[in-house]
């Protein structure tokens, strides 16, 4: 069951244009139908993790080190939710068909982004890690792409550039660890790198490893590519990409210190406090920018930004709330942010209009939708007991519990609070334009309801993101062994 | 104390209510569904909601748990003594708003939306009402200003979006600091539950503890309408005439004011309150604000402001009476919920009335106007006079409870405070009833006929007011459960306060 | 269960039901008049038998609605109840009369029916009231209520004098309601009680405070000295039969609050002990003093005679604050009395004023022609004010000096024989002056008599026969003497 979880979606990739090259309505059902397989698939064998632990496969029966493994813990259930958001947004896309020139190539290039988004969560060696790295990122920019419109070009440029730095500096430190352990898989370059005595060149391999991820992950100040590929993407590649794509940088960094967690635990200290620094002003910095944009996808993207902020944070403070949070919030967030960005996609497909200014009235015109992006911005913001509260909350708690000097722990409580306000400031600058404001633009007056193969998705996704919270519990209490490995390195 | 049972009712109290919102936003363009459907809300509601009140009277406490929303925190509804008297109150004043609402919005633009969230406000009430713990209450909490939100909106207009967002800022803020002591409780005590009279009682640390008061007591203090948070009450009164009746007697404020009692009886307790004094502080406040605001009602020239500043004077009785922490003040702080309610409901409802059938929003305006509209004016007399105080009316009720409260805390000084503002009141409400009923109108302008609809509410609650206040003993009426919700917070047991 | 309980309830509800019927129903002119004096003459069929009643002891309390659990709105009759209930609802019967002919022309006479038949009640209440919560509920109503009837007029002297009424009612009332609840929260109870309430010791100051309080509150009606200051406006303000209500009875009513709360709430020992008694007198004794010399300096006969309502109000306070049985049965009687002959003289006067337009000392002469019954009847009362035996009003004043005499407390004595000197001195010019020769004889023109024979006449004459009974017949069983006494010793006796 394990290997199916990643090679479903490769394999189906492989075969659509060659089975429905020339029929993109029968190509969607087979995409969707492979998602959705891959979801189960990822449920099934996540279901059976509380039980069994920790599943190991070994891809071909080669036994590790030597061969190949795949490894599904708990860090890798979130293949859930990749498929889950994917086999969502590939039904949002039904109707791209008139707007993409390709639109078989799209479905493929988003079933490649799975199997690269699963695959890399579960691989359990650095080179699988770097070559299903490089499969999502490349299906993404071509993704970016994919509309062939003015800007679309440019900002899958822009995403390239930096994208590939980071491939290199992870390729780069792939190879320093290779050189010193000798092996590339994951457990057991862990347990060699203890024995290693090399501190600079083990720092320069984590330093490496860290930096390439949170490019991926576009913390501030490395986010800078993040809102123009966000914002040109088509609307369900961006929620992709928003919701998903990111989150690898997150997950590599979880690896990363599950890597170097024998080996160098004084620079793993030193790196917390950095990610605790870098998170905070992420965090707000994220939702300022934010609450200045006047476009509405770029706005969003800037939460992402806002939202990566408050993973890295609770990565950072460390302690077994804060991680859990994280971890939780990497599940939630990603739920959350599908839906706005396909609730955005909707609105800004339907009417041609990116301005929040020019979206006035249109609650009126698109209810669902307008509702469905209103109600995802009060999500996101995490008011209880929507998805966005839990890691918050638990965030907030592990700020509260690590000890600091009052002033630092008011200033990171603070910061967590503020961010959410600050995001409850731009929700309702959307919610004003949409619903409380007089139209200004005559394409709002003309625009109607999304069809329903939009609807259906992002209303989903939008009530997963206000009900979910309420299994929040469930969720911490699922990642609470990672947190407290992670904690008590 | 009674049996703890699991029952569907507190979740369905705010559930039906929900559903009917629902309902109104997606079949409402047909005037006929959308009317019956606002009404059944509250009138469903009313029936859950008072179907629990032979139980609550004997003891019982009925809960229902959803999702764990984090380890050990569900989202779970609980009724007791305290939590049903506020939703009995509001659920009974939310049928005559929705009847009165539907007349005076006859005609309107952007009725299905202010049904339904007229319809929705309720439920998040009676969510506020049943919260188990701190995090459920401030989940609907935070819901009730969203849904107030497009309801202070409807008219739009450049005043209107001023003010909508002067309300958003005040009482977002102070759902941050909420949620910044909330997050501190659960930090300190391990647990939000409501269902014991203090979760903190076991935290020594006084800095912590000083925290949580002060952003707690702040963040619920604003829409408790206490000064100096109070900015936002005078300014919102742009609403339609229904919207403000909700901010002010049945919804907004009184969350507020609820909330501060669940902090000061649950979340505190009163024995930790009593050790730690900071209660004085925020009672001095209190105080503070009903003589202010009284003094600034004095000078306004139009009818809704006037209001606005009474229920900042009044709302303030509330927490002055939970600060005092006494039982007689206790009582006088939860049935001033309800004795505040109705009569300033009443007012609103009157004022609204006059609006519609004469057009006058100005104080100077009303002469005469006893004569043309008696049945309004009279509602009017009788609720501003139970402001005043005047015996047999609820007024009265609440400030010989808050005085005798006053006195059993030591602090008499209250009791001349409440006669000050007593007299205040009466300086601000009489004139109007003199110029309503003594002064001849220079030129009688027509007046055209007010529905029966708008009325009719307003006469129901005027004579709830004398009803509360000569009927505080009679069995169903919710005194007997203030009662008992005061006996739980002072830890007393079959023991009339 | 006794009847007896249900008797006061009865005696209040007949007039608000007449007050209900009379706004509700609206009936015409002579229906309407009937409805009020029928509902009058219920509620003074009810007090005489209470007053029966109350002389064989006082009758078991009657809990109605909660008002402030668990204080009940509480109706019980006492024989200081049933004498004050008696006055109330027997002057109100040719108050009645009098009204309904005052009234022939009036554009308000429902309303004025309706709000004096609710006082009616709502003055009954205070009588009959079982404790201080229901005083106070009574007095509060009904200091509101009547302000509509010094109004009535809607002239701007008229608002003038209601607003100044007003602003002295409204801090007596907040001040009565501050007093009762530091009594309930001290002694744990409002009931009355012969020789007062248990309370703990120690709470002296507290209940100095609420002594002050109550004392002052009450004291707004009362017309104690530094309060009275609504008096003199408002009685000329108000219709003719409300003035003789409003001094008759209503600002009696304040007095008995006081000796209420003075016998009942803290008792004669207690107030003894906390020696507040003098603080009563004196203020009492300058109302004595001090309006009776502002009477003899009026001009405007309805303002002289409030004057002297304030005047002898102090005779009753004073009286009551000496703390001996004697004195304080004839402060209630001089109570009594004072009702029937004050509200007389306004009535008098207001049949003056209504036929005759005669408004001043200066314009009486002559009114011997034009009102000779009239001018007898005023003549018989203020002889009975003044205090001239054998009539109504030496019985009081006497049983006031001997009190006094006894008690030994000489600057009492001489302060209530200035004050019937002064009485003297403000109300010889008045009668002087109506048997006087008037103007126009002296001129030549003829005075004709147009005295008619109406409900205002008929209320003075009335009035006028009382003041002379009560005096000459004091003794009788059911009168008023015989009451006082019974209450008085009832009150000083459970100490």
């Amino acid at each position: 069951m394990v290997p199916l979880v990643f090679l479903l979606p490769l394999a189906a990739a492989a075969l659509l244009p060659a089975l429905f090259g020339a029929r993109p309505r029968l190509a969607w059902y087979a995409a969707l139908a492979v998602a959705l397989a891959t979801t189960v698939a990822a449920a099934v064998v996540a279901g059976a993790l509380p039980a069994a632990g920790e599943l190991r496969y070994a891809v071909g029966g080669w036994a590790a080190p030597l061969g190949i493994e795949l490894r599904f813990d708990r860090i890798a259930a979130v293949t859930v939710a990749f498929g889950a958001v994917t086999a969502l947004a590939i039904t949002f896309s039904r109707t791209l068909t008139d707007s993409v020139p390709r639109p078989v190539l799209f479905y493929t290039l988003v079933l490649v982004n799975l199997g690269g988004l699963n695959g890399f969560a579960l691989a359990a060696d650095l080179f699988n890690l770097f070559v299903f790295m490089e499969l999502l990122s490349v299906s993404a920019y071509a993704l970016v792409a994919a509309t062939r419109q003015p800007g679309a070009a440019l900002a899958a440029i822009k995403y390239l550039l930096p994208g590939a730095v980071s491939s290199l500096l992870v390729l780069f430190a792939i190879g320093v660890l290779f050189a010193l352990t000798g092996s590339l898989n994951m457990a057991d370059v862990g347990a060699r790198l203890a024995g290693v005595e090399a501190p600079a060149a083990v720092a320069l391999a984590l330093g490496a490893l860290t930096v390439g991820f949170l490019v991926k992950a576009a913390l501030f100040p490395l986010h800078f590519w993040l809102p123009d590929a966000h914002s040109a993407a088509p609307g369900p590649v961006s929620a992709l990409l928003s919701a998903l794509v990111v989150k690898v940088g997150v997950l590599g960094l979880l690896r990363t210190f599950e890597l170097f967690g024998a080996a160098a635990g004084p620079g793993l200290l030193r790196l917390e406090t950095l990610l605790t620094v870098l998170g905070a002003v992420a965090v707000v910095a994220g939702a300022v920018a934010a609450v200045v944009q006047h476009e509405l996808k770029r706005m969003l993207a800037y939460s992402t930004v806002s939202n990566i902020g408050y993973i890295v944070l609770g990565l950072g403070l460390a302690t077994t709330a804060s991680v859990a949070g994280s971890i939780a919030h990497v599940f939630y967030h990603g739920l959350t942010k599908a839906g706005l960005f396909l609730a955005a996609a909707a609105l800004v497909d339907r009417t041609g209009l990116h301005d929040i200014d020019d979206l006035r009235g249109l609650g009126h015109r698109m209810p669902w939708s307008a509702t469905a992006l209103s109600a995802g911005m009060i999500a996101v913001a995490g008011v209880p007991p929507t998805a966005g509260f839990v890691g918050k909350w638990q965030i907030a708690l592990g700020a509260l519990e690590g000890g600091r000097p009052l002033p630092v722990t008011v200033l990171l409580v603070t910061v967590v609070l503020g961010g959410a306000l600050l995001a409850l400031a731009y929700g309702i600058r959307v919610i004003n334009a949409l619903f409380f404001r007089a139209p200004t633009h005559h394409r709002v007056v003309a625009a109607r309801e999304a069809p329903l193969s939009m609807l259906v998705p992002l209303v989903v996704l939008i009530g997963l993101a206000l009900s979910a919270g309420l299994s929040g519990a469930a969720v911490i209490e699922f990642v609470r062994p990672v947190a407290e490995a992670f904690v008590g390195r | 104390m009674g049996a703890e049972l699991f029952d569907l009712r507190p979740a369905l109290a705010p559930l039906v209510s929900a559903i009917c919102a629902g309902l109104v936003m997606l079949v409402g363009y047909r005037p006929g569904w959308r009317a019956g459907l606002a009404l059944a809300a509250p009138v469903l509601k009313f029936g859950v909601v008072w179907s629990m009140l032979p139980g609550a009277l004997a003891g019982t406490t009925y809960r229902i748990s959803f999702g764990e929303v984090l380890p050990g925190l569900a989202f779970a509804f609980r009724v007791d003594a305290l939590g049903l008297f506020f939703a009995l109150v509001s659920s009974t004043l939310w049928i005559a708003a929705t009847v009165y609402a539907l007349a005076y919005m006859r005609g309107r633009p952007g009725q299905q939306r202010f049904f339904g969230f007229f319809a929705l406000c309720v439920s998040t009430t009676v969510g506020i009402a049943f919260a188990e713990n701190l995090m459920t209450l401030f989940v609907f909490y935070e819901l009730l200003t969203v849904c107030t939100y497009p309801l202070l909106m409807h008219d739009g207009g450049l005043r209107v979006r001023r003010a909508g967002r002067r309300y958003l800022v005040y009482t977002l803020s102070g759902g941050a600091l909420i949620l910044a002591g909330m997050l501190l409780v659960w930090h300190l005590a391990g647990t939000l539950s409501l269902a014991g009279n203090g979760i903190l009682s076991g935290v020594d640390s006084r800095p912590a503890l000083l925290a949580v008061f002060v952003m707690l007591t702040a963040g619920f203090g604003v829409k408790a309408a206490i000064m100096p948070l109070h900015a936002w009450l005078p300014s919102a009164m742009v609403a339609p005439v229904p919207v403000s009746a909700l901010l002010h007697a049945v919804a907004v404020v009184k969350a507020g004011a609820f909330g501060l009692l669940r902090v000061i009886y649950n979340v505190f307790g009163v024995d930790l309150m009593r050790e730690l004094g900071y209660a004085q502080v925020l009672g001095a406040v209190a105080g503070a604000t009903i003589i202010l605001a009284s003094i600034v009602a004095l000078r306004q020239q139009r009818l809704k402001p006037l209001l606005a500043w009474s229920t900042i004077s009044q709302l303030s009785y509330i927490v002055l009476a939970a600060s005092l922490l006494t039982p007689a003040a206790a009582v006088a702080a939860i049935i001033h919920l309800a004795n505040q309610a109705f009569a300033k409901i009443t007012l609103f409802f009157a004022v609204g009335a006059i609006e519609r059938g004469t057009g006058k929003t100005r104080i100077d305006e009303l002469d005469g106007i006893g004569y043309r509209m008696p049945l309004v004016m009279g509602a009017f007399t009788v609720a501003s006079l139970s402001f005043i105080g005047v015996p047999l009316l609820a007024g009265f009720i609440t400030k010989w409870y808050l005085s005798l409260g006053a006195l059993e805390a030591g602090a008499g000084g209250y009791v001349a405070l409440l006669a000050v503002s007593a007299l205040l009141n009466a300086m601000y409400w009489l004139p109007i009833l003199y110029r309503a009923f003594f002064r001849r109108p220079e030129s009688p302008a027509p007046v055209r006929p007010v529905s029966l609809m708008m009325r009719l509410p307003t006469l129901v609650c005027a004579i709830y007011v004398v009803i509360l206040g000569i009927g505080a003993e009679a069995p169903a009426m919710p005194f007997v459960l203030a009662e008992s919700a005061v006996r739980f917070a002072f830890g007393m047991h079959g023991v009339a306060p | 269960m006794s009847i007896g309980q249900w008797v006061p309830l009865a005696a209040i509800l007949a007039p608000l039901i007449g007050a209900a019927w009379i706004r509700v129903a609206g009936p015409g002119r002579c229906a309407g008049a009937a409805v009020a004096i029928g509902a009058v003459v219920v509620a003074f069929a009810g007090c005489t038998l209470l007053a029966f009643i109350a002389g064989r002891g006082a009758s078991p309390a009657l809990a109605l609605i909660a008002l402030v659990p668990p204080i009940h709105l509480t109706l019980r009759v006492d024989a200081l109840g049933a004498l004050f209930g008696l006055t109330v609802a027997a002057l109100y019967v040719p108050a009645t009369f009098h009204a309904v002919s005052w009234l022939r022309d009036d554009a308000y006479w429902r309303l004025y029916h309706t709000v004096a038949l609710a006082c009616l009640a709502l003055m009954l209440l205070v009588a009959f009231a079982g404790n201080l919560v229901t005083l106070l509920v009574g007095y509060e109503l009904f200091s509101l209520v009547s302000f509509l009837l010094i109004v009535h007029r809607r002239t701007p002297d008229a608002f003038r004098a209601g607003i100044k009424y007003l602003a002295y009612v409204i801090p007596g009332a907040a001040l009565t309601l501050i007093g009762t609840v530091i009594v309930f929260f001290a002694a744990g109870s409002v009931g009355f009680a012969p020789g007062g309430l248990d309370v703990p010791a120690g709470s002296a100051g507290m209940l100095t405070v609420a002594w002050v309080c109550l004392v002052f509150g009450f004291g707004v009606k009362a017309a104690l000295f530094p309060l009275h200051g609504w008096i003199p406006d408002a009685h000329p303000a108000a219709p003719a039969p409300f003035s003789g209500i409003l001094s008759g009875v209503m600002v009696a009513t304040g007095a008995f609050a006081i000796v209420r709360v003075a016998y009942e709430i803290f008792g004669p020992v207690r107030l003894e002990a906390l020696g507040v008694m003098p603080w009563l007198a004196i203020p009492a004794a300058l109302g004595v003093v001090v309006a009776g010399v502002l009477a003899v300096g009026e001009d405007h006969l309805k303002r002289r005679l409030a004057w002297s309502t304030i005047s002898q109000m102090g005779y009753a306070t004073l009286a009551a604050s000496l703390l001996e049985p004697r004195a304080l049965a004839g402060a209630l009687v001089h109570l009594a009395n004072h009702a029937f002959i004050k509200g007389g003289l306004f009535f008098a006067v207001g049949a003056v004023a209504a036929v005759a337009g005669i408004h001043r000392v200066s314009e009486l002469p002559g009114l011997s022609r034009r009102m000779p019954v009239t001018a007898v009847v005023i003549t018989v009362l203020a002889a009975a004010l003044v205090g001239l035996p054998p009539l109504a009003g030496f019985i009081g004043k006497w049983w006031l000096v001997t009190g006094a005499a006894e008690a030994g407390a000489w600057p009492v004595l001489t302060v209530l024989l200035l004050g019937s000197v002064l009485a003297a001195l403000y109300l010889w010019p008045v009668v002087f002056a109506a048997w006087s020769a008037p103007p126009e004889l002296r001129s030549g023109s003829p005075v004709r008599r147009d005295e008619p024979w109406n409900g205002m006449l008929a209320a003075a004459l009335v009035t006028a026969v009382l003041a002379v009974v009560f005096g000459v017949a004091a003794a009788a069983t059911g009168y008023p003497l015989g009451l006082a006494v019974r209450a008085a010793a009832a009150l000083a006796g459970g100490s």
